[in-house]
């Protein structure tokens, strides 16, 4: 295994994508994944739910300072920003929305960057915001692994265009190819 | 920009030599993520910080306000509010005195909502309100209980969540005007609490790290959410320790809706309804 963890981010326009993955990630997966999503403030418990009913690996929504395990998803609650605190720990925190997004993608790839170096792997995925474009950079920065939607596949393309505009990932892929990048983990 | 961790440290032991203030317990990406902000905002170098702390107490006490995280809403998080309002507070019914401390409690909208709630449920005037922060600017907001509208709607769907609705029982509306509590003012841009609710609690600055208990009073119900997540493990078990000391027996501690009670003090607790009774 080349990773220690996979950080996803994602937000309109991105929702397909990520059940997919969700749906295909190995059961016998030994590293986490911390998915950090942009949605609706009200639209709450449903959609931990769904993700958890989707996934091929047990999903939450973490606890200030839980315990990091492998094969676990672990979903940024809404209304709080999720960061890898080190590599035992996550911490959430409530500090202002950044690029209009709580969670932010951006403080969570890069938490996670920093933890993780270049045994962390990142996914941006569809959306309609700049944000995941800082998260991207400080990946690559601390020599991780980057992979963003191409955005001729995104339903909306700002997210994925800011971060090939301003960063240079690893590779562009469609959803097919990340799902099959994926699925080899 | 990054940021050393040794450039963390030395911040921080500066700040706990020349004040009462002391952030060693205090999580280290958080308070990471602060200072960056602090020397971005300042256009300050981590020297020039230091040299500046040193040199100034009243650009150390600004610096000390930034660095903590002060978002709030009102009636943030609405379902613990129904538990409060149906499952907890109802307990609570028969005391002659309900002695509330709202520890870290910003510029004061989690208060506001909480008088709100006692009002509705007939145990306002019965109630004994606390409020500390460490931040003495937060207080004097909380005091003045005005926010601005443009960016804070969301109080009033949430205002509407808790009030109004019942989550339990969908046949059940009330219709209790916002006008009640506060003034909805769309030309100034803002949210003015009525004054009945800005001379109710008694508002204090205290460290929870470093303080006492202010009041002379043992308290039935201690709020105390997105508080202890800038916190590390020990720095949150004193803190529990602290809650614990200053608790009758049956009283009851709310946590934000992410945050727990990991290690020893868990075992003085009992959860039910997303919050923690003293056995
Ligand atoms: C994010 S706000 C939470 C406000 C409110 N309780 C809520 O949940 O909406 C956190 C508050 O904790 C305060 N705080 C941070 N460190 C503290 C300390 N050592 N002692 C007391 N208050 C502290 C901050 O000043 C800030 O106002």
């Amino acid at each position: 295994m080349k990773h220690d963890a996979l950080v996803i981010g994602g937000s309109a326009g991105s929702f397909r994508a990520i059940i997919h993955l969700l749906e295909i990630l190995a059961i016998d997966l030994s590293i986490p994944v911390f998915l950090c999503l942009h949605r609706l403030k009200q639209a709450r418990k449903g959609f931990e739910e769904t993700l958890a009913n989707i996934a091929s690996l047990p999903l939450m929504e973490p606890f200030d300072k839980e315990k990091i395990k492998p094969g676990i998803i672990y979903l940024a609650p809404a209304n709080y920003h999720m960061l890898i605190e080190n590599k035992r720990t996550i911490a959430l925190s409530t500090e202002d929305p950044i690029q209009y997004s709580r969670p932010s993608i951006d403080i969570c790839f890069a938490s996670a960057a920093e933890i993780y170096k270049q045994r962390l792997l990142a996914i941006l995925l569809s959306g309609a915001n700049q944000d995941g474009t800082g998260g991207i950079a400080a990946v690559n920065r601390h020599g991780g692994y980057t992979l963003v939607q191409d955005p001729t596949d995104c339903e909306i393309t700002t997210m994925c265009e800011s971060a090939i505009k301003l960063t240079i990932p690893n590779q562009i892929l469609t959803i097919p190819e990340i799902i099959e990048f994926v699925s080899l983990l | 920009m990054e940021l050393e961790n040794q450039e963390i440290q030395t911040f921080v032991n500066t700040v706990r030599s020349l004040s009462d203030y002391d952030f060693t317990e205090y999580s280290d990406k958080s308070l990471k993520r602060r200072l960056m902000k602090i020397l971005h905002d300042y256009h300050l170098t981590t020297e020039s910080l230091l040299i500046k702390i040193s040199e100034n107490p009243e650009f150390l006490e600004r610096i000390v306000k930034d660095i903590t995280v002060n978002t709030t809403e009102l009636f943030r998080d609405p379902a613990i509010w129904h538990s409060l309002r149906y499952d907890i507070l109802p307990d609570f019914e028969d005391l002659s005195t309900l002695n509330i401390w709202h520890a870290g409690c910003s510029t004061g909208q989690e208060v506001f909502s909480m008088m709100i709630l006692l009002n509705e449920m007939g145990l306002l005037e019965r109630s004994d309100i606390y409020a500390t922060d460490i931040n003495s600017d937060v207080l004097e907001a909380a005091r003045k209980g005005v926010y601005r509208y443009r960016f804070n709607v969301g109080y009033l769907n949430n205002f509407d969540a808790v009030i109004k609705e019942n989550p339990r029982d969908h046949n059940i509306y009330h219709n209790v005007p916002y006008s009640k509590y506060f003034v909805v003012d769309k030309v100034r841009d803002n949210i003015r609490m009525k004054d009945y609710l800005l001379n109710k609690p008694v508002y204090e600055k205290m460290d929870l790290v470093t303080d006492h208990n202010p009041f002379d009073r043992v308290f039935d119900l201690v709020i105390c959410r997105n508080v202890i997540i800038y916190f590390n493990y020990e720095l949150q078990n004193k803190v529990f320790k602290l809650f614990l000391d200053n608790m009758n027996q049956g009283s009851v501690l709310v946590l934000g809706v992410h945050e727990t009670i990991l290690g020893p003090y868990a075992a003085y607790f009992k959860k039910k309804f997303q919050a923690y009774y003293k056995k």
